[in-house]
C-alpha cells in the first residue's frame, strides 16, 4: 500500500512493516505511525478505511466491523493472476486505479523480459525449522517461473510442511534454497541450516539463500525475486553461501 | 567364609546377574542397528556402510554420517544417562520416585541450556552450551538434596520436584520469550519434551565427554550405594563418607543429565522406568541396579526414537511424549503403591 499512495495519506501501517529483514517498505514505512493490530490503536487514527489480511487478529477484524469500519481484506494470493487481482484490489480500495494498474503493468514487463531456464531443476526451500513452502503457493509459482521444480509435494501432504534434513538429502535436490536471512538471534531453526550435512552434500546441492522478503508480499519484489532466483541457479558461478 | 569359598548362592546370582548384562547389551546393540535402518526416506543402509567405510563420500554415505549414525548414538547415550541418574538418584534418596525428570533436574538444565543458546554464547563458545546445562541440573541437585535429604517422605520429593519444575520451566518460557529471535517462542516444545530430529556429529563430540565423567562418577559410588542400602551407621561403619558420597552423585548426576539435556531437551520418564522394571532382576541391590538401568534406558530411549520414525504422525512426535506414554502409568502405579503402604 505505501507504495501505491502518498505517505500523508495513510494513517497507520503494521508494525511488522518496519523490520528491514522482512518488509520491502521499511523505509517508507518510518515515515508513517505504526499499529501492532489491535483494534484500539487502529481506531485511534480515524481511518477512512482499514486494510486487514489473511493473518490479522479475528477479534480484531470482528471489533472494527461492529464498529461500521470500511474494512478491505485480503487473502494470500497462491498465483501471479491472484497477485494482479490483489494489487488491482488494494489499489481500488484506496482510490489509486491507476497507480495499480501501472505497477502490474511493471511486474508484466518484468517477467516478460526474464529468460525461461530449462530443464528444470529440482529445488527445496528450506525456512526456519525446517519447514518448506507447499504446493500452490505464490512461491511455488515463482520457482517455476525461475525453471524450479519444487519437490515439496514429493516429501509429503499440502500446508507448510517441517522436513527432516534426511528427506531433503535422499530427493537428491538440484537446488536448495534458503529462507536463512530472517533473523539474526540464535534459534534452534536458523541452527538446522547449519547442520554440518549441508556442507557435505557440497558440490550436489546448490544452496541459494534468498531474502524473505522478496517474497513475503506482493509487488514488484515478485520479478525481483525470480530474477534472483535464475541468476543464482543457472548462473555459471559457484553456489551462494 | 574365605573369598575363594563363594557359597553356591552367590555364585549363581553372579551368573544370574552377567546374563542380565549381556542380554540387555544386546538390546540395546540391536536397537542401536536398528535406528539406523529407520528413516524418512529409502536408505541401502548396507550400501552406505560400505561406502562410508572406503570413504566415499556418495549420498547415502553422508545421511548415514552425517545424520542417522548421530541420531542413533545421541539416543543410546542419553538414554544411558537418564537411566543411571535415575538408578543412582532412587539409591542415594532411597527413594522410587527419584528421577531427573520428576525432581526438575532436567528441567533445570534445560534452563541452562536455553539461557546459554539464547544469549548468544553457545555461538561464541560452544562449550557453553553443556556448561549451561550442567551448571543448571547442579544447582537443582543442591536444592533438591538440600530440601529433601535422605529417607524423606515420598511427599517432600513429589513436591519438591513439582516446585523446582514449574518454576524452571517458567523461566524457560520467559527466556524464550524475551528472545528476539521469533522462532524461539515455538522451540519451548523442544526443550521440555526433547527431540533426536537432526542431531549432528559436532554434538556428539560436544555432550559425549562430559556424559562419560557423569557415568564414572556414578557408577563407581556403586559399593557405597549398596552399603547405603543397609543404613546410614552402617555404610559409615563400612568407611563410607557419606558428604563425599552426595558431592558425587550431585556432580555425576548433573554431568550426565545436564550434557544429554543440551543436545536433545529434557526427555522425562527414562530414568523412572528402567530402574523400576529392573529393580527385581538385581534383588534390589542399588548398586548393582546402576549399570543394568543405564542399559535399560539406552533401549528404551532408542526404541522410543525408533517409535517416533515409524508413527505415522507428521512432524514427528516428540521424544518425551512417548517416554510420558510409557512412564506415567508406572509413575501411577508406584503412587498407589506408596499410598497403600503409609
Amino acid at each position: 500500500m505505501l507504495r501505491l499512495a502518498d505517505a500523508d495519506r495513510v494513517a497507520s501501517v503494521s508494525w511488522l512493516s518496519r523490520d528491514a529483514a522482512n518488509s520491502n517498505v521499511a523505509a517508507l514505512a518510518d515515515r508513517v505511525p505504526v499499529n501492532h493490530g489491535l483494534a484500539e490503536e487502529v481506531m485511534s487514527h480515524r481511518p477512512d478505511v482499514v486494510l486487514a489480511g489473511a493473518w490479522s487478529s479475528r477479534t480484531t477484524v470482528e471489533i472494527l466491523k461492529r464498529l461500521g469500519v470500511k474494512l478491505v481484506e485480503f487473502d494470500v494470493p497462491r498465483t501471479f493472476d491472484e497477485a494482479r487481482a490483489e494489487i488491482r484490489k488494494l489499489a481500488a480500495a484506496i482510490g489509486e486505479q491507476e497507480r495499480g494498474e501501472a505497477m502490474v503493468r511493471d511486474i508484466d514487463a518484468g517477467l516478460a523480459a526474464l529468460p525461461s531456464p530449462k530443464p528444470p531443476l529440482r529445488a527445496l526451500v528450506m525456512q526456519p525449522n525446517g519447514f518448506t513452502v507447499e504446493k500452490g503457493s505464490l512461491v511455488e509459482e515463482i520457482m517455476n517461473r525461475a525453471g524450479l521444480e519444487n519437490l515439496a509435494s514429493r516429501v509429503g501432504g499440502g500446508g507448510y510442511l517441517q522436513v527432516p534434513l534426511e528427506a531433503v538429502a535422499l530427493q537428491q535436490a538440484d537446488v536448495m534454497i534458503l529462507n536463512g536471512e530472517a533473523y539474526g538471534a540464535p534459534s534452534l531453526a536458523t541452527a538446522a541450516l547449519e547442520h554440518p550435512i549441508i556442507k557435505a552434500l557440497g558440490r550436489r546441492l546448490r544452496v541459494v539463500a534468498l531474502p524473505p522478503k522478496l517474497w513475503t508480499c506482493v509487488g514488484p519484489n515478485l520479478v525481483e525475486a525470480t530474477r534472483l532466483l535464475i541468476a543464482q541457479t543457472r548462473g555459471a558461478g559457484t553456489a551462494a553461501r | 567364609m574365605t573369598a575363594a569359598s563363594v557359597s553356591p548362592v552367590a555364585r549363581a546370582e553372579a551368573t544370574r546377574h552377567a546374563w542380565l548384562v549381556v542380554g540387555l547389551s544386546l538390546i540395546v546393540a540391536c536397537a542401536l542397528v536398528g535406528s539406523l535402518f529407520v528413516g524418512y526416506a529409502g536408505l541401502d543402509v548396507t550400501q552406505a556402510i560400505a561406502d562410508a567405510l572406503r570413504g566415499a563420500q556418495t549420498l547415502p554415505a553422508i545421511v548415514l554420517v552425517e545424520l542417522r549414525l548421530p541420531r542413533a548414538l545421541l539416543g543410546c547415550f542419553v538414554g544411558f544417562s537418564l537411566g543411571l541418574a535415575g538408578a543412582a538418584m532412587q539409591g542415594f534418596l532411597r527413594n522410587p520416585l527419584a528421577e531427573p525428570g520428576v525432581v526438575g533436574v532436567s528441567g533445570a538444565a534445560a534452563l541452562g541450556a536455553v539461557i546459554a543458546f539464547y544469549s548468544g554464547l553457545s555461538t561464541l563458545v560452544p562449550l557453553a552450551l553443556p556448561f549451561g546445562a550442567i551448571a543448571g541440573a547442579i544447582f537443582a541437585a543442591l536444592l533438591l538434596f538440600a530440601l529433601v535429604g535422605r529417607g524423606a517422605g515420598t511427599m517432600t520429593v513429589i513436591l519438591a520436584g513439582v516446585a523446582i519444575n514449574s518454576f524452571a520451566a517458567a523461566l524457560t518460557s520467559l527466556a524464550l520469550n524475551l528472545s528476539p529471535n521469533g522462532f524461539s517462542a515455538l522451540e519451548i516444545v523442544y526443550w521440555l519434551m526433547g527431540s533426536l530430529v537432526d542431531r549432528s556429529l559436532p554434538q556428539v563430540w560436544l555432550a559425549t565427554p562430559f556424559m562419560l565423567a557423569g557415568w564414572i562418577l556414578l557408577l563407581t559410588a556403586a559399593p557405597a550405594l549398596d552399603a547405603l542400602s543397609l543404613g546410614e551407621p552402617t555404610a559409615r561403619s563400612l568407611g563410607f563418607d557419606m558428604a563425599r558420597l552426595r558431592v558425587r552423585l550431585v556432580v555425576g548426576a548433573a554431568l550426565a543429565v545436564g550434557a544429554s539435556v543440551a543436545v536433545s531437551g529434557a526427555i522425562g520418564f527414562v530414568g523412572l522406568v528402567a530402574p523400576h522394571v529392573l529393580r527385581p532382576f538385581v534383588g534390589h541391590r542399588p548398586g548393582r541396579l546402576l549399570f543394568v538401568s543405564g542399559l535399560g534406558g539406552a533401549a528404551l530411549l532408542l526404541l522410543a526414537d525408533i517409535a517416533a520414525r515409524l508413527l505415522p504422525i507428521r512432524p514427528e512426535l516428540k521424544l518425551g511424549v512417548i517416554t510420558a506414554m510409557v512412564g506415567a502409568p508406572f509413575l501411577f502405579h508406584l503412587v498407589y503403591r506408596l499410598r497403600r503402604e503409609a
